[in-house]
């Protein structure tokens, strides 16, 4: 067997598991369960086209998970419009704005561009708590928007079991697992990985760093975005503080810096781990005592990076390159995994 | 009119505060480069340690002073000498490294959950022997523990610049900022300054920890507050500045308390992340920035 064809048929046996896992798992429990988990793997991997290609660190990608979740949600209420296409919208719209926030941003230091990501998102957040009504637009303020429950259909994006929602969003995850791989091995990929290390360099040999850093920008918004409206419409019910605030965040990025920033598999890696952790060690630690479910969250979120600064998917890409080499015998294959 | 001058000496004496908390996170930014996501949950430390102090032994919250930043120094020395240190060595290249950023907030997250489960989530106060003491300016009214809180804030600012200045460490400290490569060089080690610098961040937390004790409530998360503000604050005063510190304290205090004349308070947290962002697209650099580290 060739190195192609183990990558392949191995890529292919984990989409295969993917798609048939709740054929095993018919708990709604656990089925909403794995939902959130490719829900923070998806949002990750959003946020991996910016924060993990382009060299920055964004810490307000909640803000365009909120405006996904809003617009369509308003425009569902008041408009009767298709969640689906409140959707795209609300997308295009995350877009906009992420480019609007990028072009001043950009051209600062990390820790400017950091904290300008910050002030955003919660500036943004504190406005919707504080609006009632924004001009025919109903807001409902810190209480939140409530969706009615419709007649389930595709169209409604209302459906009778959870498995519509898994579908939804394990494909939307491989979609943009997809742009993601396309991007790293494009032009573009190179023009930002070396404009997120070295950006005087890159812009010396004629890279137009900021344009670039600008597209990352406006693909994640608009596909973090999207999360927005898939959240909206599962659980039926959101509020600013619980969807834009900061923990969620924090959440994505830790996500991505544990699973490896910058990597393909890295944001899947990461909520792989860090998703059943949190869920489990709340069910089980919580009721104990209050708080020791994150001081364990915390430990480990610095344990990692002390052991593994790079991430978990480097020592894993590594260790599978060699399992690899064993089964191939093909010395100078390149890890396809990472 | 009466009203708000009575807000601008309220809003300067509360934005001392914010700049106090500020002072220390300056202070760790201009020297390591790295935003100190723990910032608040040290000054919540700092808090506990002087209401526990104050609570258990009964001494005057100022006589605290004495001792709690001197403890505070030695806990943010050895905090980032075990947990951050091994991190930046491991990142050397990078020059404001991501993984040193979640780490502080891994620090954060443990600390202010031990403290919860130690202490548990209610908010506590405790009465010292200047709690509620006032005195009369003419009309106005000035609290006791705020005013003195406003003094200690501009004697702490200043007596740091003059350390900046003055000692063979802050110079070090000073030499590591600018350029830690030629700094090196210069036979300066630079973790063992970044030890110093995180050490001194953190006993700042405690002095405000200190002056905030006898008239502000402590409860586990209570550094979130000043954690997004003085990040505002050392944006706004520039990242590293130490006068600026202060000042962004201040001004980020005059906004909070004399808007809320006017409207609603919570509109006013909406003002102040406006006003940040302003300030960001149009002078990064804020009021003292270093143009290099933007």
């Amino acid at each position: 067997m060739s190195r192609k064809q183990l990558d392949t048929s191995l890529l292919g046996l984990a989409a295969l598991i993917a798609f048939g896992l709740p054929l095993v798992v018919t708990s709604p429990t656990y089925l909403q369960i794995l939902i959130l988990l490719f829900f923070y793997a998806y949002l990750t991997t959003s946020w991996n086209l910016v924060g993990g290609f382009a060299g920055v660190l964004p810490l307000g990608h909640s803000v365009f998970v909120g405006i996904g979740a809003y617009t369509s949600t308003i425009l569902t209420l008041q408009y009767g419009v298709s969640p689906w296409i409140g959707m795209l919208v609300g997308g295009l719209l995350a877009a906009l704005v992420g480019v609007i926030i990028g072009l001043p941003t950009f051209r600062l230091r990390g820790a400017y561009f950091c904290l300008c990501t910050i002030a955003f998102a919660e500036g943004i957040r504190v406005m919707v708590e504080n609006i009632d009504s924004l001009g025919p637009l109903k807001i409902n303020g810190p209480r939140g928007l409530l969706i009615p429950l419709k007649e389930p259909s595709f169209w409604h994006y209302q459906f009778m079991s959870k498995l519509p929602y898994y579908y939804i969003i394990l494909t939307l995850l491989i979609l943009v697992l997809a742009l993601t791989w396309f991007i790293s091995r494009s032009k573009i990929g190179y023009y930002l990985a070396a404009g997120g290390e070295e950006p005087e360099a890159a812009t010396a040999l004629g890279v137009n760093v900021a344009n670039c850093k600008l597209l990352a920008m406006a693909l994640s918004c608009f596909f973090t975005a999207l999360a927005g409206t898939f959240y909206a419409q599962l659980m039926l019910y959101f509020y600013p503080k619980g969807l834009m605030g900061l923990d969620l965040s924090f959440e994505i990025a830790f996500i991505a810096l544990i699973g490896g920033r910058g990597t393909i598999a890295g944001p899947v890696i990461g909520a792989l781990v860090l998703r059943p952790l949190n869920e489990f060690t709340r069910i089980y630690l919580s009721d104990m005592l209050p708080g020791l479910h994150l001081v364990i969250f915390g430990l480990i979120l610095i344990l990692v990076m002390l052991y593994k600064p790079q991430g978990l998917t480097a020592p894993l890409a590594a260790a599978y390159d060699k399992l690899a080499r064993k089964i191939t015998r093909a010395p100078n294959a390149k890890g396809a995994a990472a | 009119m009466t009203a708000v001058i009575q807000a601008t000496l309220n809003g300067i004496m509360m934005g001392s505060m914010y700049g106090l908390t500020a002072l220390g996170l300056t202070l760790i930014f201009g020297v390591m480069k790295v935003i100190n996501f723990a910032h608040g949950s040290l000054l919540m430390v700092g808090m506990f340690s002087a209401y526990w102090l104050i609570k258990l032994t009964g001494i005057h919250p100022y006589l605290a002073l004495l001792i709690v930043p001197p403890v505070l120094y030695v806990f943010g020395y050895y905090l980032q000498d075990v947990v951050i240190k091994p991190v930046f060595k491991a990142e050397r290249q990078t020059r404001e490294p991501a993984t040193v950023i979640i780490v502080t907030t891994g620090v954060w997250y443990v600390l202010d959950n031990l403290s919860l489960m130690l202490f548990g989530a209610e908010y506590r106060t405790v009465r010292t022997a200047i709690s509620n003491k006032s005195m009369a300016l003419g009309p106005y009214i000035l609290s006791i523990p705020k005013f003195s809180g406003f003094v200690i804030a501009v004697l702490a600012t200043i007596g740091l610049a003059l350390f900046m200045r003055k000692t063979k460490i802050g110079m070090a400290l000073r030499a590591t900022a600018l350029d830690r490569e030629a700094a090196n060089l210069m036979g300066i080690d630079q973790y063992k300054v970044y030890n110093i610098a995180f050490g001194l961040g953190t006993a700042i937390a405690g002095i405000a920890g200190c002056v905030l004790i006898p008239f502000y409530y402590v409860y586990p998360s209570v550094g979130v507050v000043f954690d997004i503000r003085a990040f505002i604050i050392v944006v706004l005063g520039g990242l590293g500045s130490i006068p600026g510190a202060l000042l962004g304290g201040l001004v980020i205090g005059l906004i909070e308390s004399v808007f809320s004349q006017f409207m609603a308070s919570t509109w006013t947290e909406a003002i102040i992340y406006a006003i940040f962002l302003i300030i960001l697209f149009v002078k990064p650099s804020g009021f003292f920035g270093n143009k290099q580290d933007w």
